[in-house]
């Protein structure tokens, strides 16, 4: 049984694809003047990203996942004239968390359940949309979701929500190899988009709220083969007995009875989560690789997993060629509220604790800390202020439930932050929402949700967001807005001196990114709940973003991708 | 080669069956009886045999190569409850046309494991290899949903329903609409009464086999549950969704 279902919708789209890719209709092709030949994606091209103002050529921009777009074409001037140029509508309306990419004038969009879209970037025409047939056993907390692709050469890889990894003809949308990643009956599955480096695919796995044994790989970006797997739980998960978070807070911890528990039953890391939902960054520089892993399973259950429970809730940095472990930083040691680690990290120079500039890696946390960490040994530098309140940190969960802030969904979700490095700010948004914790032990129910409880939003407290520009040079709050409704999504910052991100309520937003004035704004009709991208084409810039609502907090679905442009 | 010997004996009078206290008639293949004579049931179904329908479908559906003639066969089964044109015969039994493949060849995999535990669908699991249970489970999904008839809510109770939701995020996993997907069912227009009494067991740890369902039905009323069920009993969609 084929496990593909491609399809070129018209003679005209297909026309396009080849007149996209071609020679023959060379006029088409815009070839950038700076980086020479674009018919494939090359390390070089991936490499130099971040200076790079027609593409937008990964998840979060670049290798050190800036989302900082260096055009500065639409500006704080101008914006106020952006307008829609096209929307494009999926066939899925789900929730959308795909962050675009875009290849010499090519945009590449993924949809709920894993599809995966090829559109004309001037116009939003589809050229192909390849369907998977997903197996029937698909596993996963928190919304079919899909982040997007990465592009390496002439291919798209995509991750699946059934735990494949696909690689995709970027021309004509043809599957060229697919492999099972892990066993969804496990509760393995696939959200994130995965990375392309020096010919490795890069990738993590869901699965935090199931039981899972986490991990990182890379395969062989042209036959799909395993070139190495870093186990997220290391067979000895037990730590330091952590007493304090990294912020020096007394997380209440029974070392006492977990080490009775530890004695009894062994290391619990067959069993222990740490999930991974968000692109390494990559740091070309030391070949390292730096990616934050998610939650200890189950969640809220701290009695069967003794220890601190490494690697979860913990910075990692490893070796782009071997995988093999280089330095670690845990946020939080058992943690047993859910607020792990899930926003992408973000390499940076910030000042270290003399003042002096180095290479820096930030996180924000669902805690709704900013985590500024060195790179060298990955030990922590300064924490910012909290984005939302916080309160009653860290009581223990009960059976009746224990109201604790932030919620289990944060601070700040798996939604990626924007940095401004001629600023030095970090824009991240926030969720505030009251929530009561609740434990409740209860054994291994194979691959299904393992919470060991329950997370309950009170119904009488208000609920709302906030997007937060943090100096991460010295951790204070430099501005902040409040939204109605809890963010989730994310965010991308321009050379424009401009910030962009959505709500849930389908407002999509540009503020000024030194003061946080709102400059313009736009109805999308859907909650806007995904990571703008931006791009040029035929010496335009687009600001583009999909509108599909989210899931995870019920915001209205819908399949748009939007892309704007100045009248 | 259970398949042929069905065949065989489909004129033969059709058995009583019992689903969740309620008597029904089985599909007309063979009787309880013979299957014991013949030999064709496993030691655990013949323990069982004062629930005629156990020991009925266990015995027919006693594994062979899962071919799509053997696949619909062995379905023929399941119909003595869950219905000829996928109407459940009682209130207590779930509608499975049209349910979620992943959730079907979870709840038989956990039935024929007893981590979730029925008199009925336990012998009837117990004979079913895993090939098996994934072809009943794609064979039933590509059924159409039932239309049972079922009233939509008042607003009132719409309203604490979606509460409910917005409180312990039903939809989180059950989907827009409460359509469901992969291993998580779809609630729209099922039972009433099944979907309050399975959200009740969930509760009260009857049902063990989903320890993360039971944790948040917990972290919600009867009442809250009540009329939850009512709700997604009569949910219906809006053409085209």
């Amino acid at each position: 049984m084929t496990r593909r279902d491609v399809t070129i919708a018209t003679a005209m789209a297909c026309a396009l694809a080849i007149a996209g890719f071609g020679t023959a209709a060379a006029q088409e092709v815009k070839t950038a003047p700076k980086y020479g030949d674009m018919q494939t994606v090359t390390q070089d091209l991936l490499n130099r990203a971040g200076d790079d103002g027609n593409n937008f050529l990964q998840t979060n921009g670049n290798y050190h996942q800036t989302r900082y777009y260096p055009n500065a074409q639409i500006n704080r001037a101008n914006v106020r004239k952006l307008r829609p140029a096209w929307i494009f509508q999926t066939e899925v309306k789900e929730s959308m968390e795909t962050s675009p990419i875009v290849v010499n004038g090519i945009m590449y969009v993924t949809t709920s359940f894993s599809h995966v879209y090829a559109l004309n970037a001037r116009t939003g025409e589809e050229l192909w949309h390849f369907k998977p047939k997903l197996g029937p056993i698909t596993t996963y907390c928190c919304g079919p979701n899909n982040r997007g692709v990465a592009v390496y050469n002439d291919m798209v890889y995509v991750a699946t929500l059934d735990s494949k990894l696909i690689a995709l003809d970027a021309k004509t949308g043809a599957m060229r190899w697919q492999t099972t990643i892990a066993d969804p009956e496990l509760g393995y599955s696939e959200t994130m988009a995965p990375t392309a480096v020096n010919g490795k695919i890069l990738i993590g796995t869901n699965g935090g709220e199931y039981g899972i044994r986490g991990f990182v790989r890379a395969y062989d970006a042209k036959t799909g083969k395993l070139v190495w797997n870093f186990d997220t739980v290391p067979e000895n998960s037990v730590g330091v007995w952590a007493t304090h978070d990294a912020t020096g807070r007394d997380m209440h911890r029974d070392i006492a009875a977990e080490k009775a528990q530890l004695a009894k039953h062994g290391d619990p890391y067959k069993r222990l989560g740490g999930g991974v939902w968000q692109n390494p960054s990559v740091d070309l520089a030391t070949n390292r690789i730096y990616f934050v892993v998610g939650n200890p399973s189950p969640d809220l259950d701290g009695s069967l997993r003794p220890g601190d429970n490494l690697y979860t809730d913990s910075l990692v940095a490893l070796d782009l060629d071997t995988g093999k472990y280089v330095c670690h930083f845990q946020y939080i040691a058992h943690d047993v509220w859910d607020l792990d680690a899930v926003s992408p990290t973000v390499l940076v120079e910030a000042k270290d604790k003399d003042g002096k500039m180095v290479p820096a890696v930030l996180h924000a946390g669902k805690t709704g800390h900013i985590y500024v960490n060195r790179r060298d040994n990955c030990g922590l530098i300064r924490y910012s202020e909290a984005m939302v309140p916080q309160e009653n940190m860290w009581v223990l969960p009960t059976a009746q439930g224990a109201r604790m802030l932030p919620g289990a969904n944060g601070g700040v979700e798996w939604s990626p932050i924007a940095t401004n490095p001629g600023l030095g700010l970090a824009y991240a948004i926030n969720l505030h929402q009251p929530m009561t914790y609740h434990v409740q032990s209860s054994p291994y129910p194979g691959g299904k949700l393992w919470l060991g409880g329950a997370f309950k939003v009170i119904p009488t407290e208000e609920q709302w967001g906030n997007v937060t520009a943090v100096d991460y040079n010295t951790g204070k709050i430099r501005w902040q807005v409040k939204t109605p409704q809890p963010m989730i999504g994310g965010v991308l910052a321009t050379a424009g001196g401009l910030v962009f991100t959505g709500e849930g309520n389908g407002l999509f937003k540009a503020y000024d990114a030194r003061n946080g004035a709102i400059l313009w704004s736009f109805q999308a009709g859907a909650g806007v709940n995904a990571p703008p991208s931006s791009y040029t084409v035929d010496g335009k810039q687009y600001i583009v973003v999909a509108a599909g609502g989210n899931v995870q907090l019920d915001y209205k679905r819908g399949n748009n991708i939007i892309a704007f442009t100045l009248e | 080669m259970i398949g042929a010997f069905v065949r065989r004996r489909a004129a033969a009078p059709p058995g009583d069956v019992r689903c969740n206290g309620a008597r029904a008639r089985a599909p007309s293949l063979f009787t309880v009886k013979d299957a014991i004579v013949t030999g064709f049931l496993p030691a655990a179904a013949r323990r069982l045999t004062l629930l005629p329908l156990a020991a009925f479908a266990a015995a027919a559906l006693l594994s062979g190569t899962a071919s799509a003639q053997n696949i619909a066969d062995k379905a023929q089964v399941c119909t003595a409850c869950h219905g000829e044109k996928g109407v459940p015969i009682d209130n207590n039994t779930p509608a499975i046309w049209g349910q979620k493949a992943g959730y079907l060849y979870l709840q038989l995999r956990d039935f024929k494991s007893g981590a979730r535990k029925s008199d009925i669908m336990g012998p009837v699991a117990e004979s079913l290899a895993r090939d098996d249970m994934m072809a009943l489970a794609e064979y039933f999904e590509a059924k159409p949903w039932p239309a049972l008839g079922q009233p939509a809510a008042p607003d009132d109770v719409a309203t604490r329903a979606a509460r409910t939701n917005n409180s312990i995020g039903c939809t989180g996993c059950h989907q827009g609409q409460y359509q469901g997907d992969g291993t998580q069912p779809r609630l729209a227009g099922q039972r009433r009464e099944y979907l309050q009494r399975t959200m009740l067991d969930f509760r009260d740890g009857k049902r063990g086999n989903n320890p993360g369902m039971s944790d948040l039905m917990k972290a919600a009323s009867p009442e809250d549950l009540a009329a939850m069920a009512q709700y997604l009993a009569g949910l219906q969609l809006t053409p085209g969704q």
